[in-house]
């Protein structure tokens, strides 16, 4: 008999299939709109004007990031909650509740970006993922980034409640390891979203409805990336986890060790938040040596990172050899490389071994002249979330889609064409950006061709870089046409009795190894508490000292209007004279 | 807890990398010296930006020995100035702040490279050994046109670079037969005395007057010029300081002609 | 568990227990990525970042001397 996750929860199967759709859907928009940018910056294909390219930009970075990572995460987490817990979730009508307001708040926002390409919509939102003020949206982003993220937080309320019933009547028994890596995220999320939601709602809200006058653009800055570096662990936690959970299993073996996993995520918990600082090294405002606090507490997040790559690869190498691998390296071959939901996800895993690597630099203080704002930053992401994240999402689709929806893979060798293709498009699209930031060319930039200097690679020519971006993006663009084909196909295909067992990686080493001390999740949570108060009172205290709480009377700016940069200079120095 | 020996020997590299890693930035900061974009620069309303001593004009300042500094507003989507000029051998302490929206001032190619946050003064001191020639750009979103956002850093050799400027004052007419005076303005905005030489030339005469202009002053030469020996007509002429020249033209006129004798500024100018 | 479709389990040939699994493999694999880590690092933190200068210094300057 099927026993697949549409047979054992049909009632979630509904929320997490809507929720990967939604995350799909934002992953179909997001990486097209990746193409029109990569083909205008480097000057293959300029179908729309320069001023557009950040209202797509703006469109590229929420969607994906934000949107596309965060929905499949609801979605991955859903299934681990009451995957592990073997129970459903309390009240399906509190969670579709969620699901919804994570909905209205993406229509928000995107509506609201929209505006700045289509006349017809008064609305305004040219700026960018960040929102740096003073560059001021229509108010609606606000509230719509407030509606998402609350919603984010009832999901988590609705995994812990789901885990007190279970916990109510299983006592004595260890928290199971999915269930653990969703709650600890969980808790770091609350504690890193909590700067955001109050900057946005004591400060950037009433002064977009004009209702205080001015910010302090270095406080809500400071307030973004509170937020801004622990967001980039909580999209990686969903991949974290599967690769933790699944690739074992995948690869033919057991998760090598439970209670390092639990480590790793405890660690995480402790350190996502008190490093945003490190985004800042080159800010003014902030003292050195509260950048030098935030590069501690970075480097030492690579801790669990690099705890991960050998408990992973340890892990595989188990399952190779139990598929009858041997020797040193010869083992690998062993590995189910036909598999498009393995070998998606080691590829993404192998991607993120050289993301670490640029991250690394990023976390180093000094270091941070050279690739501050770079193209360099741009190629280092497009490993973490562009591919880390986003390949193990899309590989883990072919065999979550079958599970919740009970219908077979349409193509399971397309799907491993597909995450190939996306592997080869992101090592020519990355290695370029990354090289390309050694020399200064610039990130968030339209067209970076200026008149009076000329970008002086060591090695290469601008030419052959901006070709190897266009072309890694191209073929991105059709990797990520041909996995969405594979979806829709799957979906429109009819109900199948050959879908695998809903089961994850068993383990070599239980949670009976670990101390039980790793479960208790209110001295973390604690511990992490002091540690962001520890890191971010003081520079706080210091940006308010010295900037006020609302900014030396600091207007907003849309700096987009029709008349061209002449007249729009003009008005900015009428408006400050 | 049991934990494989080599996932333990793999924990103390992964620390070795770490503690590692940081001990190099501590080389950094300590031995070549870099330092970080820090809370030094103050804040400032950017709404008093015209009014402020040191943005209120901005451009390069001679401070002292080899140091300069060089104050700086960004804006949306200019640098003001736009052309930055200064000497090798120099430590230069750059003063950024924005008019509007947050920018960087980013000299490609160089580790120079900070963010430009309204409310906010970026102070940064750099070496510059060597001549060169860099761009500066904005890598941060500003709006629209952020692309458009450049300015240009030249550290020029030592021996070509000064802070002098030359401006002169002459009447557009005199008549025939009167004495008029063209008079050269140099000023001179390094700490040191400058001893230079003014030159005039009008028509096929030329006159020279050496002077010393005093550190971070200016100093007048006036220079007589008689229309007798000129003769009617128009007379080019020419004032030369250094590297940097004023001309105008000055026209001889017969009384009778009835021409006002006004000191209309016929060449009147900064170099 | 086993089913048709997850390749992973149907072509398990043995069962290797926690006690006599050694992943010597992997620690082979990491050693060559620390290595990498290492040797780029320097190659990125002494070549492409100093040698990329000039560089932001400290306002008080000692430097002179080392210069």
């Amino acid at each position: 008999m099927r026993n697949a996750y549409v047979d054992q929860f049909p009632a979630e199967a509904k929320v997490i299939k809507a929720a990967f759709w939604s995350s799909f859907l934002a992953l179909a928009i997001g990486g097209s709109l990746g193409l029109l940018q990569a083909l205008h910056r480097t000057d293959v294909l300029r179908i729309m004007e320069a001023p557009d390219y950040y209202t797509v930009l703006t469109a590229h970075g929420v969607l994906l990031a934000i949107t596309f990572t965060i929905f499949f995460l609801v979605g991955i987490f859903t299934w681990g909650v009451t995957t592990s817990l073997d129970r459903g979730l309390v009240d399906l009508r509190f969670t579709w509740g969620w699901y919804a307001m994570m909905v209205v708040g993406t229509v928000l926002v995107g509506v609201s970006i929209l505006g700045g390409v289509v006349d017809a919509i008064p609305m305004n939102a040219d700026v960018l993922f960040t929102f740096y003020a003073p560059l001021q949206p229509h108010p609606a982003f606000y509230v719509g980034l407030v509606l998402f993220v609350v919603g984010t937080w009832l999901a988590g309320a609705d995994w812990f409640r789901t885990w007190l019933a279970w916990r109510s009547d299983n006592p004595d028994e260890r928290i199971p390891l999915p269930t653990f890596m969703a709650l600890t995220t969980t808790l770091f999320w609350y504690l890193c979203t909590l700067g955001v939601a109050l900057s946005i709602l004591l400060l950037l809200l009433p002064w977009s409805l004009g209702i205080v006058d001015s910010v302090n653009p270095l406080l809500t800055r400071t307030l973004f990336w509170y937020f801004g570096h622990a967001v980039v662990y909580f999209w990686l936690m969903p991949a974290y986890m599967l690769w933790y959970v699944m690739l074992p299993k995948l690869s033919g073996g057991k998760l090598f060790s439970d209670p390092l996993a639990r480590v790793v995520f405890v660690l995480f918990l402790l350190l996502s938040t008190p490093t945003g600082i490190h985004h800042q090294y080159l800010d003014p405002g902030i003292a050195e040596g509260y950048k030098f606090i935030a590069m501690t507490n970075t480097m030492f997040l690579l801790l669990p990172s690099l705890l991960t790559a050998f408990t992973v690869v340890a892990s595989m190498e188990h399952g190779a050899r139990q598929r009858g691998g041997t020797g040193y390296l010869g083992w690998l071959k062993a590995l189910p490389w036909r598999d498009p939901v393995f070998t998606g996800m080691a590829l993404a895993g192998l991607m993120f071994a050289a993301a670490g690597f640029s991250g690394m630099i990023n976390a180093g203080m000094n270091i941070n002249y050279l690739v501050h704002n770079t193209w360099w930053i741009v190629g280092h992401f497009h490993l973490t979330v562009g591919t880390a994240v986003a390949l193990t999402f899309m590989a883990a689709a072919y065999w979550f889609i079958p599970q919740v929806t009970g219908k077979e893979l349409w193509n399971r060798s397309l799907g491993l064409v597909q995450v190939l293709v996306w592997f080869v498009g992101m090592t020519f699209m990355s290695n370029a950006m990354h090289r390309s930031g050694l020399f200064g060319v610039p990130r968030r930039t339209a067209e970076p061709q200026y008149e009076n200097f000329a970008f002086e690679p060591a090695a290469g020519s601008m030419g052959e870089i901006n070709a190897q971006v266009a072309l890694g993006a191209t073929l991105l663009t059709v990797s990520l046409a041909l996995f969405l084909l594979n979806m829709v196909m799957t979906s429109l295909g009819g109900s199948s009795d050959e879908i695998p067992d809903n089961t994850y990686a068993e383990t070599l080493s239980g949670p009976e190894d670990a101390p039980v001390v790793l479960d208790n999740l209110k001295l973390w949570t604690a511990i992490a508490t002091v540690l962001v108060i520890f890191a971010y009172t003081l520079p706080l205290a210091s940006i308010i000292d010295a900037g006020g709480l609302f900014g030396p009377g600091i207007d907003g700016f849309q700096l987009a209007i029709e008349a061209g940069p002449a007249f729009v200079l003009e008005s900015v120095r009428e408006v400050i004279a | 807890m049991n934990i494989h020996t080599y996932e333990k020997a793999w924990l103390v590299a992964a620390m070795v990398l770490i503690v590692g890693f940081m001990a190099t930035i501590t080389y950094g900061a300590v031995g070549p010296g870099i330092a970080m974009i820090d809370d030094d620069g103050g804040t400032i309303d950017p709404a008093e930006i015209n009014d402020h001593e040191r943005f209120g004009e901005p451009g390069v300042e001679h401070v002292g020995d080899d140091e300069y500094e060089v104050a700086v507003v960004a804006q949306a989507w200019s640098y003001t100035p736009e052309q930055i000029e200064v000497p090798a051998d120099s430590e230069v302490t750059f003063y950024v702040t924005s008019r509007d929206v947050t920018h960087s001032f980013s000299v490609v190619g160089t580790n120079v490279n900070t963010m430009v946050i309204p409310g906010q003064i970026s102070e940064m001191t750099v070496r510059f050994d060597e001549p060169g020639e860099y761009g500066i750009l904005c890598n941060e979103y500003c709006g629209e046109y952020h692309h458009t956002m450049e300015g240009k850093l030249n550290v020029v050799p030592e021996d070509e670079f000064d802070l002098t400027e030359l401006s002169v004052d002459a009447p557009s007419e005199v008549e025939a037969g009167n004495e008029t005076t063209i008079t050269a303005n140099v000023s001179n905005g390094m700490q040191e005395d400058l001893e230079t030489t003014v030159a005039l030339e009008i028509g096929d005469q030329g006159s020279e007057r050496d002077v010393t202009v005093p550190g971070d002053g200016s100093e007048e030469v006036e220079f007589t010029v008689d229309s007798a020996e000129l003769g009617e007509g128009d007379h080019d002429w020419t004032v030369t300081v250094d590297d940097y020249e004023e001309t105008g033209t000055l026209t001889v006129v017969n009384a009778t002609d009835g021409g006002d004798g006004s000191a209309a500024s016929g060449g009147d100018g900064d170099a | 568990m086993a089913s048709a479709t997850e390749t992973g389990e149907t072509d398990q040939v043995r069962e290797i227990g926690h006690e006599e699994y050694d992943p010597v493999g992997t620690a082979i694999l990491i050693t060559i990525y620390f290595l990498i880590l290492v040797l780029l690092w320097v190659f990125m933190y002494f070549v492409e970042f100093l040698g990329n200068g000039p560089t932001v210094v400290g306002a008080v300057l000692t430097v002179v001397g080392l210069a």
